[in-house]
């Protein structure tokens, strides 16, 4: 079923991700001949369609691939917040232990003690 | 359905979208898969999380699997091929009328 509203299709096919995350499937058919851009969000349960022909939408698209993205690989911690910190991938890479702590806010793990040296 | 790295995607997808304009629908699937055999119903320990990104454009099929760390990345990249070639897409018509202007 085709949904108008692109806030209402965003919404609603992220709690469908966040409630089935290994069954639900994300799709994108784009037709260059009709120039026509159809997503489609489903589980195989219920399905999630929303299509469009202006090239305004493609920026709402590319944030929706992102939060995806994201998603599928941080899985339900992944928020919007989230992904706005991990833009930039030089920050992930380098301290993606102080991020995912900023976000859950778990307790700051004590660090190892040094190892001694021995005199040679 | 051809098992690709993350870059050798990137560059099939760049071919396909070339060689489909004009011609054929390209399909693009995201999923989130933990690579457990369908058949298995122990959970497997090993399992980790991926995601798998497939692409189809007219009868070529290529897929890749894709890890946490190297998500972010690909994604940007993912996203620059995405707006270079969905280009027939209409540009905003200007619907505003002449009250509205004024307002």
């Amino acid at each position: 079923m085709y949904i108008e509203d692109w806030e209402s299709f965003a919404q609603q096919a992220e709690a469908l991700f966040r409630s089935e995350p290994l069954r639900t499937r994300y799709v994108l058919k784009y037709q260059h001949s009709q120039g026509r851009l159809t997503l489609k969000v489903t589980d195989d349960i219920q399905c999630l369609q929303f299509a469009t022909d202006q090239a305004a939408d493609l920026r709402k698209v590319e944030r929706l691939n992102n939060l995806f993205f994201a998603l599928t690989s941080r899985g339900p911690e992944a928020t919007e917040a989230g992904l706005q910190q991990a833009d930039e991938p030089q920050q992930q890479q380098q301290a993606p232990q102080r991020q995912q702590q900023q976000q859950s806010q778990r307790p700051r793990q004590p660090s190892r003690p040094k190892p001694r040296r021995t005199k040679g | 359905m051809v098992l690709l790295g993350a870059d050798p995607f990137l560059n099939e997808l760049n071919k396909l979208f070339d060689k489909g304009k004009g011609k054929d629908a390209i399909y693009i699937t995201l999923k989130r898969t933990n690579l457990k055999p369908r058949k298995s119903r122990k959970e497997h320990p090993k399992a980790k999380y991926l995601s798998l990104v497939r692409a189809q454009g007219g009868k070529k099929k290529i897929s890749v699997q894709l890890e946490e760390s190297s998500q972010a990345r690909f994604s940007d990249s993912f996203g620059t091929i995405l707006r270079a070639h969905m280009d027939s897409l209409k540009k905003r018509e200007k619907t505003r009328t002449l009250s509205s202007r004024m307002l």
